[in-house]
């Protein structure tokens, strides 16, 4: 997988063919919205951009949106035009929605107090 | 080498809908009694590595990508939004050239890496009235609000499922009304010379056999499912293919770079050198044409199914009748004896 490719991840959801917004935040919202629910719950799901991840309040568990990083080494990390290129990508993002992927929300543990503190982690 | 061999896929013949004591429940702590045939999580990795395989044009699975979406031409409705979910996403999106009047197309796919490569060749196929999206989903746990979408389509993929209906059924709570189910999946004549040359070799070299081919769907079995899962006006059509291979080991690469290898949970996780060899070289001699290759059968079922919709047909109200066969007869039946 071309992971570290840096050209490669720069086409990533860009342009006419992928969401049509390019490079707007309403596709992701859009899709979100209308169509993407929890996998298990079946309730509305609502963007977290600071832990990047779509999270279903009623179950209490957060699903990666999975965007595509370059490696440190082919990148000029400090490029100004390095940021406006991940927010991009975030706003694209790839939503990953399949149950094992998702975690209980830490807070849902803490505040329950008597779940088993052993890790966030948890396959569904 | 024993890695090039790589391990037979599988298919075999029967498919149970209700639980057996001989397939793995889950023990993870989870106790479910949802039947547990297939390693979903080995699937995703397979399905990684078929992405990074995917080399370009499968004549296979094209042709049954066509099939599948020429069926499209067939209906006079649009779905403007359609999903489509796992199996061969590349040749769907390659080969649909607006039919179906799409113009929002959801990618669903259990593996990360595939629905990242087709993101990254999006731009390849960007099209101004299609809009793409990519998610990563099961097809177990459809993260679809219902009546979202107006088509789903799946080729090749819902084989693999261990509920198969439980699938289908969350696939027709996403569709709209009137809304249609498009699916192929392979059938129980699929790969049956694999099958046998694996249970031959396998009783010589080791005495005894492990499943190594996964059950497949009979088309009685797919025309019960339509039904089960709610689906009106259900149509099963069959259709077999026979691939031709320089040799069984190039049948076990084109599995490999399809996805299509075994998954089952109680697989043999280990392939001795000798079994693999073994099975070719009974591939080859039962199996084998003059010039060297061996063919391999692949039965595909095509699924068609809609939601329910008052404006489709439906047969009359028992006793609705406004004539009777008497009356029938009375009026046909002078003509003939």
């Amino acid at each position: 997988m071309a992971r570290g490719v840096f050209s490669l991840l720069f086409r990533t959801g860009i342009g006419s063919g992928s969401g049509g917004g390019g490079g707007n935040g309403d596709v992701f919202g859009k899709l979100l919205s209308d169509i993407l629910v929890c996998p298990l719950s079946r309730q509305a799901l609502r963007y977290c951009p600071d832990s990047q991840s779509l999270i279903s309040d009623s179950i209490g568990v957060s699903f990666p949106v999975c965007l595509d990083f370059p490696s440190p080494g082919n990148s000029h990390s400090t490029d100004i035009h390095l940021l406006a290129e991940l927010w991009r990508k975030i706003i694209n993002g790839i939503p990953c929605l399949v149950p094992k992927d998702g975690k209980i929300l830490e807070d849902q543990i803490k505040s329950m107090g008597n779940d088993d503190s052993s890790g966030a982690d948890s396959g569904i | 080498m024993a890695r090039a061999l790589g391990r037979p896929l599988g298919k075999c013949r029967f498919y149970s809908l209700t639980p057996s004591s001989s397939f793995c429940t889950e023990g993870d702590g989870f106790q479910s009694s949802r039947v547990k045939i297939f390693d979903r999580d080995l699937k995703r990795k397979q399905r990684d590595r078929a992405a990074w395989l995917m080399k370009g044009k499968d004549e296979f699975v094209d042709s049954v990508a066509e099939n599948l979406l020429d069926r499209l031409h067939d209906c006079r409705k649009t779905f403007p939004t359609s999903l489509c979910l796992g199996g061969s996403l590349e040749a769907v999106r390659r080969l649909l050239h607006g039919r179906g009047g799409i113009e929002k197309l959801i990618m669903m796919d259990m593996s990360f890496d595939m629905i990242k490569a087709l993101k990254d060749t999006d731009d390849k196929y960007s099209n101004e009235n299609l809009e793409t999206f990519y998610v990563v989903g099961d097809e177990e746990f459809l993260p679809m609000k219902a009546n979202s979408v107006d088509l789903i389509v799946s080729c090749l993929g819902l084989h693999w499922t261990n509920d198969l209906l439980g699938a289908m059924i969350q696939s027709r709570l996403a569709l709209k009304p009137d809304g249609l189910f498009l699916a192929s999946i392979l059938g129980g004549e699929t790969l049956k010379e694999l099958r046998i040359a694996c249970t031959i070799a396998q009783m010589e070299r080791e005495g005894g056999i492990s499943p190594r081919l996964s059950p497949l769907a009979q088309v009685r079995d797919a025309g019960n499912l339509l039904t089960r899962a709610g689906f009106t006006l259900p149509g099963v059509d069959v259709d077999g293919y026979t691939v031709k291979y320089d040799s069984a080991l190039e049948l076990i690469e084109h599995l490999r770079s399809m996805g299509e290898t075994n998954a089952l949970l109680q697989r043999n996780h280990i392939l001795k050198r000798d079994t693999a060899l073994a099975t070719a070289a009974v591939y080859q001699s039962m199996f084998g044409h003059e010039d060297g290759t061996v063919p391999a059968t692949f039965q595909v079922m095509y699924m068609t199914g809609w939601k329910e919709h008052p404006s489709q047909q439906k047969a009359k109200r028992r006793g609705s009748a406004t004539a009777s066969f008497q009356d029938i007869q009375r009026q046909f039946g002078n003509n003939s004896s």
